[in-house]
């Protein structure tokens, strides 16, 4: 179920009144993962078999990893836990798509091969999840992490509601341990919860799908060139649309569980705002790109052997970040242009400027709430830094065209329409359209801008108690003035 | 002051604004006379087409785009057949993907009406036309358990509150009222007045009593109906186009047919410069006439029934709600005396019928 929805509110009304009653910690434990268990199988009851195979097979094999002691055996189990998980994610969400490029190969060869169209249907946040469980099997391959020794345990980390289907994605040694001891959320965690939900809700429903999405959806649907103010309105409405509904549903997440008494890590720190694209991806989907950097890039080499190998390595890592968004060929070069735009700021970094390095950790500060002031950078005025900051908003900007479009052509017909190469200009969008993107646009560069060395907890924490209600009384006026919503969140997709 | 003691006093003023806001809100909006309305959306729609396997000729699937929601009128036929038809008509959207979705599913036997209002029913196929159509049949088998819980809230909350009609009273339907100049070149959607309808749970759309009382209403609305045929395309359809439509629908009511089903083409009134506008578009023998020919089904068109075109619409497109009831009554009974028995209702139906009819 989605979080902007009756249901849920319903859903969620109940979790907390059972996880607030007073029943043994194993009692609420079970009552979470059973809770889990229904919020996946209302999508579709038979995925959740994908969930307990998972489960299941992670939970066996690090056991095992615990126990044995042989090289080749650990390597032997290992692979199991990835074939397991990968061969998953592999067929449901790639199956089609090797299947179409290997007729697109044989067909390259003269050979003409039809098969029957496979149908397969994604199982929801499976991107998610398999990747939270194979950092569970790594960490405890590279005994980074003891292996879990109850089921119940291990299986709630693996089905948690609030991040199962698009994130957070957890660290075992972030969530495992809250397992342990019993958690309640205490008055102020009930309520900053509460906001944060409201906040999250706010973005999704409020910005992202009612003030943006139509125009976005308008610009990328049409099979026409547009006039360039068309082109650009609806790329910057999208540029909003994706960070409001996936930042939204982050902060969903967060305030859901820290209701329930538990700590999420911090997901997306206004991207928007971000100097250059190794600082974006800081900000952006934070637990995604630090995956990526610890199970990746550094097994990789990293930056440990070279410059050539460093750049080789950032290149597979941003295009396997890409495919890991959605199984075309779009996705793979919207990673390609992350990864370019990564080489040449590293490039710019190393041998023409000196621009000061941002730390590549994360804050061990896990929650939205303690999100940590980014480090100042110290080149420049503050206007040559927004500046900055707009040129890689823009280029961000340009490369969602590639993220959004449904195919290469269409793709292309809209980055030619943007900068006026091509000479049909058919305007499509309203006035009020295009007044109400850029509003939100401005809005939201501003708020990512101001925000970006602080957090929403420490604003609300020097905020009168009464101008902080106002804002949460407005946010929740919108929610019930935009009423339903598009529905599905984004990333679900993914 | 305690972080704790902010949140919590933050809290609670805000769930004290919203209230307010929210009762002040509803209270406005019943004080401007505004009725009940529910929103007719995908998931509406998915409720009612679970019901299309009971459909039989006295309880149909209507199929078709806005004058098939306006003028049958439901609780007429109810009474007179004893039984409902199932609306799954889509205001302004062309009905061939509904009658494909129909064909398509072995599950279906039973009976369709489908209105044909040419300049929608008869646009090439994936036009814009067909996309509210393509979105709720795709929308169909998807249509989760979470989805219909909520949707099962949704219902009972619309039967109380008024300020949930997401088509005039959310963020967007306010903000579309707001009167903003567009650029040359750009069309612009259709801004209704308020006053215009109100769309009960069964998909039944209805003139409300102000908009049948105030000219100045109804001119708005056919300003609107002028705005629009002026924006469509002066060149008439390709030859090949339309022998490919009529292909596709022949296909897809032949696969109805061969299921045991029954399929009846309706064409609906309209009325001055609309009707007359139509005529010159999309004349009678080159759209109607070679529809019912390709496809073989009967059709029940207005213009031939001095009962059924005694009408004069409001706003030249729909009936008034007193007419649909009078224009529903007459239309049932020539569906029986005109398709030879094939659509008639059953002798008990027809028994049920005479009395109300002659009482």
């Amino acid at each position: 179920m989605v979080f902007n929805s009756y249901t849920f509110i319903l859903f969620f009304g109940l979790v907390l009144l059972l996880h607030h009653a007073s029943l043994s910690w194993k009692v609420k434990k079970i009552n979470l993962l059973l809770a889990s268990y229904l919020f996946y199988a209302v999508w579709n009851p038979p995925f959740i078999l994908l969930l307990w195979l998972s489960t299941v097979v992670d939970y066996r094999v690090a056991l095992a990893l615990g126990k044995e002691e042989q090289k080749g055996k650990r390597q032997a189990l290992l692979l199991l836990s990835l074939l397991v998980n990968l061969g998953m994610l592999g067929f449901f969400k790639y199956g089609g798509f090797l299947l179409d490029n290997f007729v697109a190969m044989v067909s390259l060869l003269g050979i003409s091969y039809q098969p029957a169209n496979p149908d397969i249907i994604l199982p929801v946040g499976i991107s998610f999840y398999t990747f939270q469980t194979l950092s569970y099997t790594l960490d405890v391959y590279r005994r980074k992490f003891t292996p879990e020794t109850s089921l119940l345990d291990f299986s709630l980390f693996v089905t948690f509601f609030p991040q199962l289907v698009a994130g957070p994605i957890v660290r075992p040694g972030e969530l495992l341990p809250q397992f342990k001891t019993p958690h309640l959320a205490t008055r102020a965690q009930l309520t900053q919860g509460l906001f944060l939900l409201t906040l999250g809700l706010f973005m999704k429903v409020g910005m992202a799908d009612g003030l943006l999405a139509d125009t976005s959806d308008a610009v990328f649907g049409v099979p026409f060139p547009l006039h360039p103010l068309d082109a650009w309105t609806g790329v910057l409405a999208f540029s909003g649309q994706i960070f409001f509904d996936f930042a939204g549903y982050s902060t969903c997440a967060i305030g859901i569980a820290l209701s329930l008494g538990f700590v999420l890590p911090d997901n997306f720190r206004y991207p928007y705002a971000a100097i250059g694209f190794s600082d974006f991806w800081r900000r952006w989907h934070i637990t995604l790109s630090s995956w990526l950097r610890d199970y990746l890039y550094i097994p990789l080499g990293g930056s440990r052997h070279g410059v050539a190998r460093t750049y080789l390595s950032l290149m597979i890592t941003m295009l396997l970040g890409g495919l890991w968004h959605g199984a075309s060929w779009t996705f793979v070069v919207w990673g390609a242009l992350h990864g370019i735009f990564l080489s040449v700021e590293r490039l710019f970094r190393n041998r023409l400027v000196r621009l000061p390095r941002v730390p590549l950790t994360t804050p061990s500060a896990p929650v939205i709430s303690q999100a940590a002031v980014v480090s100042s950078l110290s080149f420049g005025r503050e206007a040559t830094k927004f500046v900055l900051a707009m040129i890689t908003f823009l280029l961000v900007s340009l490369s969602w065209v590639f993220f959004r479009a449904p195919d290469f052509d269409s793709a292309m017909r809209l980055l030619l329409a943007m900068f006026g190469v091509i000479p049909t200009r058919i305007p499509l969008l309203t006035t009020l359209d295009i007044y109400k993107v850029m509003v939100v646009i401005i809005a939201m560069l501003a708020c990512h801008w101001m925000m970006r060395g602080t957090s929403v907890a420490r604003v609300a924490k020097h905020t009168p108690w009464w101008v902080l209600g106002t804002g949460w009384a407005f946010m929740l006026i919108m929610l019930v003035l935009t009423q339903k919503s598009t529905g599905s969140f984004i990333y679900f997709q993914f | 002051m305690h972080e704790e003691n902010v949140f919590t006093k933050a809290g609670l003023l805000s769930l004290a604004l919203l209230f307010t806001f929210v009762a002040g809100w509803e209270v406005y909006l019943r004080l401007q006379g505004f009725g009940l309305s529910y929103n007719d959306d995908e998931a509406l729609w998915a409720y009612h087409r679970q019901r299309i396997y009971q459909a039989t000729t006295a309880n149909p699937v209507i199929i078709g785009s806005s004058r098939m929601k306006f003028d049958i009128d439901q609780p007429t036929w109810e009474k007179i057949s004893g039984s409902a038809p199932v609306q799954l008509s889509l205001v302004g959207t062309s009905p061939r993907p509904l009658l494909t979705d129909l064909a398509n599913d072995p599950d279906f036997h039973g009976a369709v009406l489908i209105g044909m209002t040419e300049g929608i029913f008869f646009t090439p196929s994936g036009s814009f036309p067909e996309r509210q159509a393509r979105k709720c049949v795709a929308f169909y088998p998807t249509w989760s358990m979470a989805q219909q819980s909520g949707f099962a809230i949704g219902r009972l909350l619309e039967s109380s509150l008024l300020f949930l009609d997401e088509e005039q009273f959310s963020l967007r339907g306010l903000t579309s009222q707001l009167a903003v100049a567009n650029r040359p070149g750009v069309f612009a959607p259709p801004v209704f007045p308020q006053k215009f309808v109100t769309r009960d749970f069964n998909r039944q759309t209805t003139m409300t009593p102000e908009f049948v009382a105030d000219t100045t209403l109804q001119n708005q609305v056919k300003a609107i109906w002028m705005y629009i045929a002026s924006q469509a395309p002066r060149e008439p359809m390709p030859d090949s186009v339309l022998t490919g439509i009529f292909r596709e629908v022949s296909a897809d009511v032949r696969k109805i047919q061969e299921r045991g089903g029954k399929v009846l083409f309706v064409r609906m009134p309209s009325t001055g410069p609309i009707r007359e506008g139509e005529k010159q578009a999309f004349p009678r023998e080159k759209y109607w006439d070679r529809l019912l020919e390709a496809t073989g089904a009967p059709g029940i068109h207005y213009e031939d029934y001095a009962e059924l075109a005694r009408y004069d619409c409001p706003e030249w497109s729909h009936l008034s709600p007193d007419d649909a009831k009078k224009f529903t009554a007459d239309f049932i009974r020539i569906i029986g005396q005109q398709t030879g028995g094939a659509f008639s209702l059953s002798n008990a139906d027809s028994a049920r019928f005479n009395t109300l009819m002659f009482r």
